[in-house]
């Protein structure tokens, strides 16, 4: 069941209005609203763990959990040649935008979205340029984009987010990370997850975050910076190795007694223990830098 | 014929050396490999070390002399054959066989101990070559088994970068921008990989970023094939 409205968006007048007469300016601003942006705003009514599918080439899309059983989707289209289709199928709701001729310009394929969804919703966006941002949605996500960047907040789930170009940042996130892009830089900030492997090609990953008992965490760059932060009061097996690149670390290794790590013959590395070596942090690079830093 | 054991064999291995080829040896040869890569092996360390440079191989005098005390010292030479029985037993040895080259190099070294010694020297050798021969080798496996798997697949994608290429053009120029940025990204990395792994075949980090770099690609070109054919 949804429920849907047709909001025009606001017109700013200008000052000729003053001076121009009826006919005219009504014209106008009839014109205006047809050709002007239509704000859309639909509701479905879903259940438990329901799943958003949100496909579009060019936009901002922000999604944020709400206490409510139902899924929003406001959507404001660039033009009146693009068309956003949202439409229930059970408890799945498929947002897309599409294109009404076969003469859309580039310019005009674009659509902005906020969606507000229950927290345990799933989550698989595509979204070519712009930007999405997910804030408390705890369910599993999927997000591809090509130079968009992804901003996710206080995420949980099985996270899986790859990019070509576009940066990705992930704040007080938990679950599973799984992010993989060619240029786009990574920022794991106050992260509470137990697995996560981040692979990013020129980009540089920067961790810091928890690392949980028996959590792995795997990252790795061509060049670029990849930086990790630690406690005194962490405890992991480390291995980072660049292979034409420095490895810096300040953190005070030993030896691990349950380590299998063969000595690479190439490049610079750094194995060992940092207290009872319970996570497992694996760093590798071509010929980018590893920084392991104390947190401040 | 009855084919020798490798046991056996062992004993022909020196004149085999020489260039001794019995017709049981070459028989046992034909059939066992074990024996035949040791052969390959030997003659490989044969060729290698009269590769080398003369000067550096030919041993100054005084350390055969002191060789020689040496082995006397510890009895292992038990006789001392005199300059003038020398001359004569080189004349008596004119109409006899050719003397073996390790025997010319030690005349009067007891048979055993020449054996034993050149064991010794062998193995001695054959350690100190293994390494920069079996590493040239393996690396020039590696190199031809990484050529193998990735010239394929390099042509492959160059075929479907060229295709690829017209299809994005209608896109967003934004994303067809990232895309062809990123595509000259992953092209970069492939070269600088190709080249590490070209100086260093055995390099298993350089040759994972090569496969890796080489998926990124195809990952890439397929994004761009698909959105090509939305737009089309």
């Amino acid at each position: 069941m949804s429920t849907s409205h047709f909001v025009p968006a606001p017109w700013v007048p200008k000052a000729k209005w003053k001076t121009a007469g009826l006919l005219v300016p009504s014209l106008l601003l009839c014109s205006a609203v047809s050709a002007g942006p239509r704000r859309q705003e639909q509701h479905f009514k879903v259940a438990a763990h329901p799943v958003i599918t949100i496909h579009n080439p060019n936009g901002l899309i922000t999604v944020k959990a709400w206490t409510k059983t139902e899924v929003m989707v406001i959507s404001t289209p660039a033009s009146d040649r693009i068309e956003v289709d949202a439409e229930q199928m059970g408890n799945r709701v498929d947002v897309s935008t599409r294109e009404l001729s076969d003469s859309v310009a580039p310019d005009d394929m674009r659509a902005d979205f906020q969606i507000n969804v229950p927290e345990d919703a799933e989550l698989q966006i595509h979204n070519d340029a712009g930007n999405v941002s997910v804030a408390n949605v705890l369910g599993d996500m999927n997000v591809e984009t090509v130079a968009a960047g992804v901003d996710l907040e206080d995420a949980a789930g099985y996270l899986t987010v790859k990019t070509v170009g576009g940066s990705f940042t992930c704040m007080r996130c938990a679950g599973r990370i799984e992010a993989s892009s060619i240029s786009g830089n990574f920022r794991l900030l106050d992260l509470r997850s137990y697995h996560v492997w981040a692979q990013t090609s020129s980009g540089n990953i920067l961790f810091n975050g928890e690392f949980l008992p028996n959590g792995t965490y795997s990252l790795k760059n061509y060049s670029g910076v990849i930086e990790v932060r630690f406690s005194p009061g962490d405890s992991f097996d480390l291995s980072a190795t660049s292979l034409k690149g420095k490895v810096n670390n300040e953190a005070k290794l030993t030896p691990s007694a349950h380590q299998h790590h063969f000595m690479p013959r190439w490049g610079n590395a750094l194995f060992g223990t940092f207290n009872e070596g319970r996570a497992k942090i694996e760093m590798t690079s071509f010929d980018g830098t590893i920084n392991i830093l104390k947190r401040d | 014929m009855a084919t020798i054991t490798c046991r056996e064999f062992l004993a022909y291995l020196e004149p085999w050396m020489e260039g001794e080829r019995p017709q049981d040896a070459q028989a046992h040869l034909r059939t066992c490999r074990h024996c035949s890569s040791v052969v390959s092996d030997l003659e490989l360390i044969h060729t290698q070390a009269r590769s080398w440079n003369t000067a550096e191989q030919e041993a100054p005098e005084r350390v055969w002399t002191s060789l020689r005390a040496q082995l006397e010292q510890e009895g292992l030479i038990r006789e001392t054959i005199p300059a003038s029985e020398d001359r004569a037993r080189d004349v008596a040895q004119a109409g006899a066989p050719r003397a073996g080259w390790f025997r010319t190099l030690f005349p009067r070294v007891p048979r055993p101990v020449l054996a034993g010694a050149y064991l010794a020297a062998l193995v001695a050798v054959a350690f100190a070559l293994s390494g920069p021969v079996n590493k040239r080798v393996n690396e020039a496996r590696w190199l031809k088994g990484t050529q193998t798997s990735t010239s394929p697949l390099s042509a492959q994608l160059d075929f479907a970068e060229q295709n690829s290429n017209s299809y994005v053009t209608r896109g967003n120029p934004a994303v067809t921008a990232s895309l062809h940025q990123n595509l000259a990204l992953v092209d970069k990395y492939i070269a600088l990989c190709e080249k590490s792994v070209n100086e260093e075949p055995q390099n298993e980090v350089a040759r994972d970023y090569l496969y890796e770099a080489y998926q990124q690609k195809a990952d890439l070109l397929t994004q761009m094939t698909e959105r090509g054919e939305n737009v089309q």
